[in-house]
């Protein structure tokens, strides 16, 4: 439990690390969102409309000490301000609009690469050198190398353009209205997300496999590999119980970084397929100059990045007994 | 003589390289009888291990056993060649039958699982015992090897190497296998731990009465461990005597020079030796004597004729052209000082 606070601890200085980052950036960049709205304005503006339109948005004038206090205050009370492009949505509606999507495509994005990828990695070096291992380790490295712009629009074009097998875009068909206990709503949202989850896992695939790949065939000179399968076990039992379970290891690293990553938004995926996640919020939050949403969008990102971080801590100590202390 | 627990018959395992195939282990033939202890000796490089693991049958590719039989005794004392099961039957008898401590013991205990799931999945495979018949089976095995049975949910880079080292001699007598192929128990440990192994080793053999093919490049341990002793010689089995004989009466150069290498703790002071030269290339081979390049008395017919093993006198045999009976190489004393 020692462990499990001290990393807590840990982890909440690095937040708050971030979030000074994340408060110091925007203001380091010239100018302000306010002044960036009128800059194109045909009117003239009055210093009184500015500092109105300021009190409105949620900006706070005064010496940056001030301002950071109420920086911080609000990261702490969640409570992420006024979009500017959306007004008067807040952040908190914007991002909580987005988050859901976002988490659901890229995770299972993740997840899905992360098992298909593990375990063809696992077969590719326990059969290694065969056909098997020959085809699928080179080819999901060309699938890693392609763009993913490439292999999203490919699909993109073959499958929903050409042949109409799925839809375009978009998260469900328009028209309906999210109902998350009906069946026919969900069926519709898997549907939709076929392509997007393709697209998103296909290139991440290669880069678990090799990793797995390259750990197993490490492992498998071991002697307790050899001790194994020398005590008669079944192949099953040796392949996962000795092979699989100590080279996953550092593939759980990967995992978690992967998944913190994939918070920040499929962005090309979710913007060939408008798909209306966090990385869509992102473009045009950043288009707009959107300083709050972008704001609150880098804090979102930071917190599931730190969380998915402690989570592997986490995961590491349970499968790995030579990091537990004082069992 | 009464059948052995294993008769191994024209031994060939090859390796295949990028320059061609390399013949590892060459036509060896050897017995172990039951209960008895067989050493197998030789530089490294020799073909010792590899020989150790053809017999489970674990050797990986590029190695490939190229020709031979081993007979194994099973319970009503008839042979059968291994090397003719299937897969299947293979796994059946690794283990229950020949078990294996591992060269480099300290690595053979998988790091993530605790031990107690390390005996009992070999014992749980092999054998009708259910998951608690197994636990009780491990720790009477621990007591065995006198470690507290209530380390058995410990994982293994909590015991010292000497204990796990036992715990490996443990898992290797969980079945009561009829012999236990030791590839250098005790290589990484240092010398008082090593006796105290070797000890325990010795009164487990004499309390349950397996075989065992011990596999080392210590020669004065193997001496005072075997009862018989093979040498070996780039993949060939040069000289088998008994562990007494062997060094006082050797008859081929190499058994000699290695006998020479070691300094004794008792006997008079002797000048080391050693073996001018390297081992052969495996790639390159002569024809006649392997040792010949070596060898401070070859002659022309170690250059030409081949030289398989042979009797030389009852319980000793020997690959050298020039032994005859009665004839053994001297050894060299120093006169005290």
């Amino acid at each position: 439990m020692g462990f499990f606070l001290r990393r807590l601890s840990f982890y909440f200085i690095a937040l708050l690390f971030a979030a000074t980052l994340n408060f110091i950036i925007p203001r380091a960049m010239p100018g302000d969102p306010v002044t960036m709205m009128f800059a194109n304005a045909t009117v003239q503006v009055t210093p009184e409309r500015i500092a109105a339109m300021k009190e409105l948005l949620g900006f706070v004038d005064g010496p940056l000490i001030v301002q950071f206090g109420m920086y911080i205050k609000s990261v702490l009370t969640w409570d992420l301000g006024v979009s500017v492009q959306f007004y008067p949505l807040s952040v908190n509606t914007v991002l909580g609009n987005a988050v859901g999507w976002s988490l659901f495509l890229a995770g299972s994005a993740v997840l899905l690469s992360f098992t298909l990828g593990s375990v063809l990695g696992i077969f590719a070096a326990w059969t290694r050198g065969s056909k098997f291992d020959a085809i699928i380790s080179p080819g999901m490295l060309v699938f890693q190398a392609v763009p993913q712009v490439v292999t999203a629009m490919l699909l993109m074009f073959v499958f929903a353009v050409g042949l109409q097998w799925f839809p375009t875009g978009y998260a469900y068909s328009p028209g309906l209205t999210p109902d998350w206990t009906s069946w026919e709503f969900l069926k519709n949202v898997a549907y939709h997300a076929v392509l997007p989850l393709i697209g998103a896992s296909i290139v991440q695939i290669g880069g678990f496999l090799i990793a797995m790949r390259n750990n197993m065939i490490n492992l498998l000179g071991e002697d307790y590999i050899t001790m194994a399968k020398g005590k008669g076990l079944s192949e099953n039992r040796v392949v996962f119980n000795y092979a699989a379970r100590n080279a996953m290891l550092p593939s759980v690293t990967a995992l978690s970084m992967s998944l913190g990553m994939a918070i920040g938004g499929q962005m090309i995926i979710e913007i060939i397929f408008n798909y209306p996640g966090l990385g869509t919020v992102l473009l045009n939050a950043i288009n707009a100059r959107d300083y709050q949403v972008l704001q609150g969008q880098l804090l979102v990102m930071t917190l599931f990045m730190l969380f998915f971080n402690l989570l592997a801590d986490m995961l590491y100590v349970l499968l790995d007994p030579r990091l537990r202390k004082g069992a | 003589m009464t059948t052995p627990q294993i008769s191994i018959r024209n031994l060939c395992v090859d390796y295949i390289t990028a320059d061609g195939d390399v013949r590892a282990v060459n036509d060896v033939s050897f017995d172990i009888g039951k209960g008895e202890v067989f050493g197998l000796a030789g530089e490294s490089g020799c073909g010792k291990s590899t020989i150790a693991f053809a017999l489970m049958r674990l050797h990986k590719p590029p190695a490939f056993i190229s020709a031979g039989e081993v007979y194994f005794a099973d319970e009503n004392g008839k042979m059968n060649d291994i090397m003719q099961l299937s897969d299947g039957e293979m796994t059946v008898f690794r283990w229950s039958q020949m078990s294996m401590v591992f060269q480099s013991a300290m690595n053979a205990l998988n790091p993530v699982i605790p031990i107690v799931d390390q005996f009992t999945d070999v014992i749980m495979r092999h054998t009708d015992k259910n998951k608690y018949e197994a636990v009780k089976r491990a720790e009477q095995l621990l007591q065995i090897v006198d470690i507290h049975p209530n380390r058995l949910s410990d994982y293994p880079h909590q015991f010292s190497g000497g204990m796990r080292q036992r715990l490996v001699i443990a898992i290797a007598l969980a079945l009561n296998p009829k012999l236990i192929i030791m590839d250098e128990p005790t290589t990484a440990l240092d010398v008082v731990v090593q006796r105290e192994i070797l000890q325990k080793i010795y009164a487990l053999k004499e309390e349950f009465g397996f075989s065992i093919l011990f596999i080392t490049h210590d020669l004065s341990l193997m001496v005072e461990f075997s009862d018989r002793i093979g040498i070996m010689y780039s993949g060939q089995l040069i000289e088998v005597a008994s562990a007494q004989d062997i060094l006082k009466n050797p008859y081929h150069p190499y058994t000699h020079g290695l006998g020479s290498s070691f300094p004794s703790l008792t006997g008079p002071k002797a000048a080391l030796i050693g073996i001018p030269g390297n081992p052969l290339n495996l790639l390159d081979i002569p024809t006649g004597c392997r040792f010949q390049a070596r060898c401070p008395r070859v002659e022309e017919v170690c250059r030409t004729t081949a030289n398989p093993l042979r009797q030389i006198e009852a319980n000793h045999m020997s690959n050298c052209h020039l032994a005859v009976a009665g004839e053994a190489i001297k050894f060299v004393e120093l006169e005290t000082a």
